[in-house]
């Protein structure tokens, strides 16, 4: 570390960086709670309406169904990408051949643009040309093809599937790249014992990992509550908003609704949903840790 | 690994074959999860080399005759190579800028000492948490009051201030692991503070910036819901957004909307092909550590 008796330059240096962060991250957040408390459609004159705002969104079913969907999206993204990544690292985490081809394709959809998966996944849930809806019928389970994005009761489901699919790869290689830490001297010393694959997975290499598992549980949460781009272009929140998430349902209030001041008071609730969220799932896994 | 020696022939011919039921259990999942993860994208590259009716007829079959129609669709009624100019044009000056102003303020944040520093530090790394959709809005009223609105500026400002924190983030905790001695002699030989900056710790950052150009770009590359919000304007569109309207447009030709799908597909997973090593590093530890 050093001392710099000249002030300014440390200003000079991290003004722009600080200057451009302020204004479009920080303080949007900030405009929004304004907003809320305000009605207007993008054209008419700003006009100031207290709390109505809230206290009709808090008797909007569309929206606690919207915050609903987006509790169902955080538990299927953290009870099916976690497990199955780690179970998929776990298997692969020995002398296998074509270990870095399994890694590549693995991970491969990780960065492919959220917009074309969600066009790609759309085609293959398509009820006439879709992928699943062939295969079914190829298989002889033509009676379980379904509109898939269409049907209320199945349109969530298939959406989380899509989600889990997407982000599988991004903890499979974190935790393979976790499990390479492990050290080598600790399994061989189980197995002189006689430890099983089971036990040792069980007793070693879970608990040397169990760290970066607590990191990706969060992290995975944080990314589920971002959820806009899939659903909004697989199904826009529809049908009938079976599959709305409060980004979604904000966007369609705003955009499409003209409702300028409401859509600012559902941003306001994402933004304190989140920090509450992500805030209370940091101290439970601290906690545990101890 | 140790492999115990055993005389008894029947016993190691057992232990051999449920060895070999194990690893063979292991290939099934394991390919398993890869015809999971990579089909649905052979599914529509093999697609769109298909005339519509041979697809509706025969959706899994390679195409019997290769033909680029579709492709000639997606091209001419979807921009592409506007789009795809303007995701070049937008995606890499919001990340030159972002390195420049975030590498600039890692500097100072990493190597001097003065007041306020950890908090400051902790302000630019709490981004990290910052929803975007909580932004839409207020970001929508604001680029109208900057006159912003439907120019590549809407768009280059909230990325560069959404990369900011993992930039910073990235960069100071690796410009802190350097000796302080590292700038002595240059202070002593009458350097300025920019040029240590440039000369010195830049070059010796090289890693880090990879990983964080990397992170910014892909980023970029992907974003959607700033673009939906912020551009009206096909002619400004960049590729998700441009993918998106396309796809909207032409629902029912499914073939050229997977010619136009893949077509951006391509670039993307020949850059992870080519990139691999960095690109999964980056995105994995960005991750991660963020």
């Amino acid at each position: 570390m050093h001392l710099l008796k000249n002030r300014w330059i440390i200003t000079v240096g991290i003004l722009p960086a600080l200057f451009i962060y302020l204004l479009f991250s920080i303080v949007p957040i900030f405009i929004s709670f304004y907003y809320s408390f305000m009605s207007w459609n993008g054209f008419s004159e700003m006009q100031f309406v207290g709390l109505a705002n809230f206290k009709e969104l808090f008797q909007d079913s569309v929206f606690w169904l919207s915050v609903r969907n987006n509790i169902l999206v955080v538990l299927a993204s953290v009870f099916g990408q976690i497990p199955i990544a780690l179970a998929l690292a776990l298997l692969l985490n020995r002398k296998i051949k074509g270990a870095k081809f399994f890694r590549t394709v693995g991970f491969m959809p990780v960065v492919i643009s959220t917009v074309v998966i969600s066009i790609t996944w759309r085609m293959i849930y398509n009820s006439e040309y879709g992928m699943l809806n062939n295969f079914l019928e190829a298989i002889g389970l033509g009676a379980l093809a379904q509109n898939w994005l269409g049907d209320p009761t199945w349109a969530m489901i298939a959406v989380c599937i899509t989600i889990i699919w997407q982000f599988v790869g991004l903890y499979f290689i974190i935790f393979l790249s976790a499990l390479q830490t492990v050290p080598n001297e600790i399994l061989e010393a189980a197995d002189l014992d006689g430890a099983s694959e089971w036990q040792k997975t069980r007793f070693v290499v879970l608990p040397s990992i169990w760290n970066i598992i607590l990191v990706s549980i969060v992290l995975c949460i944080s990314g589920s509550l971002k959820t806009f781009d899939l659903i909004f272009v697989m199904t826009s929140g529809g049908p009938a908003n079976a599959t709305e998430v409060m980004a979604t349902y904000m966007y369609n209030k705003t955009f499409e609704g003209l409702r300028y001041g409401y859509g600012s008071a559902i941003s306001v609730l994402i933004f304190i949903f989140s920090m509450v969220l992500i805030l209370i799932t940091t101290k439970l896994l601290r906690r545990k840790e101890v | 690994m140790s492999k115990t020696v055993v005389d008894y022939d029947t016993l190691s011919r057992q232990a051999k074959k449920k060895k070999y039921t194990k690893k063979g259990t292991i290939y099934l999942i394991l390919i398993l999860f890869t015809i999971v993860n990579a089909y649905p994208i052979l599914w529509m590259i093999m697609n769109s080399f298909k005339t519509g009716q041979e697809f509706a007829f025969d959706p899994f079959g390679l195409p019997n005759e290769w033909v680029f129609v579709n492709y000639v669709d997606a091209w001419v009624t979807a921009n592409i190579g506007s789009y795809f100019f303007n995701s070049l044009f937008v995606g890499i000056t919001a990340l030159f800028i972002c390195i420049l102003i975030g590498s600039l303020a890692s500097y100072f944040l990493a190597r001097f000492d003065f007041k306020g520093r950890n908090m400051l530090y902790g302000f630019f790394v709490v981004g990290l948490l910052v929803p975007i959709h909580a932004t839409l809005v207020p970001m929508f009223i604001l680029m109208q009051k900057l006159g912003f609105m439907n120019t590549h500026l809407a768009l280059i400002f909230p990325y560069i201030a959404f990369n900011l924190p993992i930039t910073i983030f990235l960069l100071t905790s690796f410009m802190r692991s350097f000796p302080k001695e590292i700038e002595e002699s240059a202070i002593m030989d009458g350097c300025s503070v920019f040029r240590i900056f440039w000369s010195i710790i830049l070059p010796m950052s090289r890693p880090a910036l990879a990983t964080a150009v990397i992170l910014n770009f892909i980023n970029n590359w992907n974003e959607f819901s700033f673009a939906l919000v912020l551009i009206n304007d096909d002619a400004l569109s960049t590729l998700p957004l441009g993918l998106a309207n396309f796809a909207g447009q032409y629902t029912t030709n499914y073939t050229a909307q997977m010619a136009g799908l893949t077509l951006v597909l391509i670039p993307t997973i020949l850059f992870y092909l080519i990139m691999e090593k960095q690109i999964v590093n980056g995105m994995t530890q960005g991750a991660v550590k963020g």
